[in-house]
């Protein structure tokens, strides 16, 4: 559905792919964790998208995390997820500003940085 | 000789004196080094004591400006209405003389034989005569030894009086302009290029160089300072808790002392404003448990706080609750809901941050929220509590004994470490000065978000006689940042040009900033709706920003305005686009025409929205079959085999390509940045990125990107060149 896709899909599908590879791998050595995204296209609380980024595993998942707990949870804005995740925006500012929403652990919450998400070349 | 001529733009140039040389590229160039020295002296006269000494430069540069090749004086000249009759007069009165002027200059090469006793080589500048015409001619060898690419060697010039603008001006030119001249070439001819430029025209290299901001910092320090401030009133409410404490004890028949000697011992305010912060840790707890019952949980832990306080005469023992309590939230321990509550630093951010959006309004609330249901409650609570147990004077005793001195220290300590020692200062001046920019960015890239096109100040090619053509020749020749300008002022001039408007932004796109290869594109879009180019550059543009819809609709838009394609457009499509309609209909297209690289174009780009990686680096290479010196679809390849994750050297080899072919692609650049990164190879990706950025400063993403790599690669030692985006020492630190 064009209609309904998020920019954040995009970001998810090539994180899927790049866990695969050396540097992925090494990411899931570096940080260990299970991570659950939940994305909402215009505002938060409605039509939230879910993706679980499972760092213990390597894998990344469309959907709520089943097993267990999650070590945070964090809920954006599609906008803002991007930023984050380019690094136009700083985690902490986005969370001061609340455009970060965290659930559970603050010293997890702390490892998620802009750097494990892989970058999009350009056109 | 012949290069005199060029500079000068010989006679024809001369005898109309007032326009601008179009037909001298080598003139128009020395404008743009130095155009905007102009601007400088106009924004000088704004300034009233400036204007004595201004009009002394004026009276000298005027017969330079009646020379020929002198553009560089025009904007001025015009601009100064004031002294604007008095130069009409004298400029006729000058004009007579012109022929007088002229021979002058065809004087000079003798003179330049007595002064250059060394036989000189053909490029050698003319080095005497008006600070303008020694500076032009100067910066055109410049140029021609960039053509040349005989190395520039130091020249002794005259003093030329350049004002700390103009040298600031021409340093941050001349060192971009030089990354474009040299793509090919090494960064130390590069550098001594530039050092050579502006050792001679004694320019300091370094001055640019800030320091470590201490600016920020300051900043920082006293909207810390202020906010304590503001804390203060609120003092007062724990003042009246201090009076209203006492009237208790004096209603229950026990003396004031208490009251009194604690005052005397650590001063009341210093006591309530220690108590305050404990009230903000308090406050924070209770958010935690549910913000319905805010008072309830106030009391309670009010109520812990005071039986704690009542039950244990150990100081040590209460140091270490309290220690646990603290470093539990610095540690991040405390399971945190709803972003109800934060850590220590957390807590300090968001009081911070109230702070910087709102100042007095946050100190307003603080002290309401103080008032209403801070230490009134607690000490109605404690009234209550002390109505039902009769005083007993011991518990005061131990009070006063619990060395509250220590716990104040130890509590200071603890705000210290706690608050700040987690995540060290450092980082949050860091974060804060990055909020700071990114406010002023945002207040500048609102527009460019919006879709609308920011142009930049201060742009030398305004009054140029043809930016367009100016504009296609520098982006022919790969002088991006050169170029933007050049054609900013042809849409300005021509805001219907769509040729001006797309060449633009393919330039804006090159340069590696999509917002505003949107934005010019939009506009070339508006000016000629079925334009194929402009819709295929959006198609690509927004796909680079992911955003799916917006690339689909043009890339539709591409095949339905296509002469021959046309037909295969369904139009009740439209309204209600789906991806596997579009890429059905481009295959069809494909299939009608396979030897029309552009279908591949588009169907590469398509697969890139689906993430179909492997068929869109397989209708890439076919177009690249068909059309093997486009440098973009060069480009296009390797972006593709990037995000597809494909081995580095596959990309790397593509990406080299296009940077043969088109040595400044700034988007090639930082995309080799961005495939090193991907696989992890920070310190490669920094070097290609610094590098790219030094061929355009003002492409965002590259910042952003070598801030990750930077911190990735531990190179925190170079964040702060980075945030204060001092190029010249990121590049002597990470040369390519």
């Amino acid at each position: 559905m064009a209609n309904t896709e998020l920019k954040s899909d995009n970001l998810f599908e090539m994180m899927k792919i790049h866990l695969a590879t050396d540097a992925g791998k090494e990411l899931t050595k570096k940080i260990g964790l299970v991570y659950q995204i939940n994305i909402a296209p215009k505002k938060i609380g409605f039509d939230e998208v879910s993706y679980v980024v499972d760092l213990k595993k390597g894998e990344v998942t469309k959907g709520k995390y089943e097993g267990g707990k999650p070590d945070a949870i964090f809920t954006f804005k599609d906008d803002d997820f991007i930023k984050v995740a380019t690094g136009k925006m700083h985690p902490q500012i986005a969370f001061m500003r609340g455009a970060m929403k965290i659930k559970g652990s603050l010293s997890a919450a702390q490892k998620f940085t802009p750097d494990i998400f892989p970058k999009p070349a350009k056109l | 000789m012949s290069m005199r001529e060029l500079v000068t733009g010989g006679a024809a140039c001369a005898v109309s004196g007032s326009s601008s040389s179009s037909s001298n590229p080598l003139g128009a160039l020395a404008n743009a080094l130095i155009g905007s020295s102009s601007k400088t002296q106009e924004r000088l006269k704004e300034i009233p004591n400036a204007a004595a000494a201004t009009s002394h430069t004026q009276f000298y540069d005027d017969p330079v400006a009646a020379l020929p090749g002198s553009e560089l004086d025009h904007p001025f000249l015009q601009s100064n209405a004031q002294g604007s009759d008095f130069i009409r007069g004298f400029r006729t009165a000058h004009d007579n003389g012109l022929a007088d002027a002229w021979d002058e200059i065809q004087r000079q090469p003798h003179l330049d034989r007595v002064y250059n006793a060394a036989p000189a080589p053909p490029i050698q500048p003319t080095l005497d005569g008006p600070p303008q015409r020694v500076l032009s001619s100067f910066l055109h060898s410049f140029v021609d030894s960039s053509r040349s690419g005989i190395p520039l060697h130091p020249t002794p010039l005259p003093l030329l009086g350049l004002s700390q603008g103009d040298k600031q001006c021409i340093r941050d030119r001349s060192s971009i302009m030089a990354r474009h001249f040299f793509a090919d070439k090494s960064e130390e001819f590069i550098n001594s290029q530039v050092n050579a430029l502006l050792s001679s025209l004694e320019i300091d290299s370094d001055s640019h160089a800030k320091g470590p901001m201490p600016g920020r910092f300051r900043e920082l320090e006293d909207y810390w300072n202020e906010s304590q401030g503001i804390l203060k009133p609120g003092a007062h409410a724990a003042d009246g808790w201090v009076t209203e404490f006492s009237q208790h004890r004096a209603q229950h028949g026990d003396p004031d002392a208490w009251a009194h000697s604690f005052e005397q011992q650590h001063g009341a305010g210093g006591w309530a404003s220690e108590f305050e912060q404990e009230q903000a840790q308090l406050t924070l707890v209770d958010q935690m448990r549910g913000g319905n019952i805010v008072n309830l949980a106030a009391i309670e832990q009010t109520r812990m706080l005071a039986h704690t306080l009542s039950q244990n005469d150990d100081p040590k023992f209460q140091n270490s609750k309290f220690l646990q309590f603290v470093s539990k939230m610095s540690r991040g321990e405390l399971i945190i809901d709803d972003n109800q509550v934060k850590p220590a630093s957390g807590s300090w951010a968001t009081e911070y941050q109230q702070q910087f959006n709102g100042g007095a309004s946050w100190a307003d609330e603080f002290v309401h929220d103080e008032v209403s249901h801070g230490p009134a409650q607690w000490v109605n609570e404690f009234a209550t509590e002390r109505e039902q147990e009769p005083v007993d004077d011991q518990w005061v005793n131990e009070f006063s004994k619990l060395h509250v001195d220590d716990w104040a220290e130890e509590f200071g300590r603890q705000v210290g470490e706690g608050a700040l020692g987690d995540s060290s200062s450092d980082n949050w001046a860091t974060a804060y000065d990055e909020f700071l920019n990114e406010q002023v960015a945002s207040k500048e890239r609102s527009d460019a978000s919006t879709g609308v096109y920011v142009f930049s100040d201060m742009n030398p090619y305004v009054g140029h006689p043809n930016p367009l053509k100016e504009g296609q020749e520098l982006f022919r020749k790969g002088l991006l940042s050169e170029a933007v300008l050049a054609l900013e002022a042809e849409v300005m001039k021509n805001p219907e040009n769509a040729e001006g408007w797309r060449l633009l932004g393919i330039t804006h796109a090159e340069n590696d900033d999509d917002q505003q290869a949107i934005a010019a594109m939009m506009r070339a879009q508006e000016a000629d709706p079925t334009n194929l180019e402009v819709l295929l550059a959006l198609g690509v543009s927004h796909t680079n920003e992911l955003e799916q819809a917006a690339a689909l609709k043009y890339l539709y838009g591409w095949l339905r305005h296509h002469p021959k394609y046309g037909t295969l457009a369904l139009p009740e499509l439209v309204d209600s686009l789906y991806y596997a309609d579009v890429a059905r209909l481009f295959n069809e297209a494909a299939q009608m025409s396979p030897e029309d690289a552009d279908v591949h174009v588009v169907l590469g780009v398509l697969y890139n929205l689906s993430r179909e990686y492997d068929k869109a680096i397989a209708s890439f290479k076919t177009a690249l079959k068909l059309q093997p010196n486009d440098y973009s679809l060069w480009n296009k390849l390797g972006a593709t085999q990037a995000n597809s994750v494909q081995s580095a050297d596959a990309i790397l080899a593509y990406q080299q390509q296009a940077l043969d072919l088109k040595p400044n692609y700034v988007r090639a650049w930082a995309n080799m940045g961005i495939s090193y990164a991907n696989q992890g190879m920070y310190e490669d990706s920094i070097r290609y990125y610094v590098r790219a950025l030094a061929m355009n400063p003002k492409a965002d993403n590259a910042w952003q990107y070598l801030r990750i790599s930077l911190s990735c690669a531990s190179r925190n030692d170079m964040l702060e060149a980075c945030d204060s985006r001092n190029l010249e020492l990121l590049q002597k630190e990470f040369p390519l």
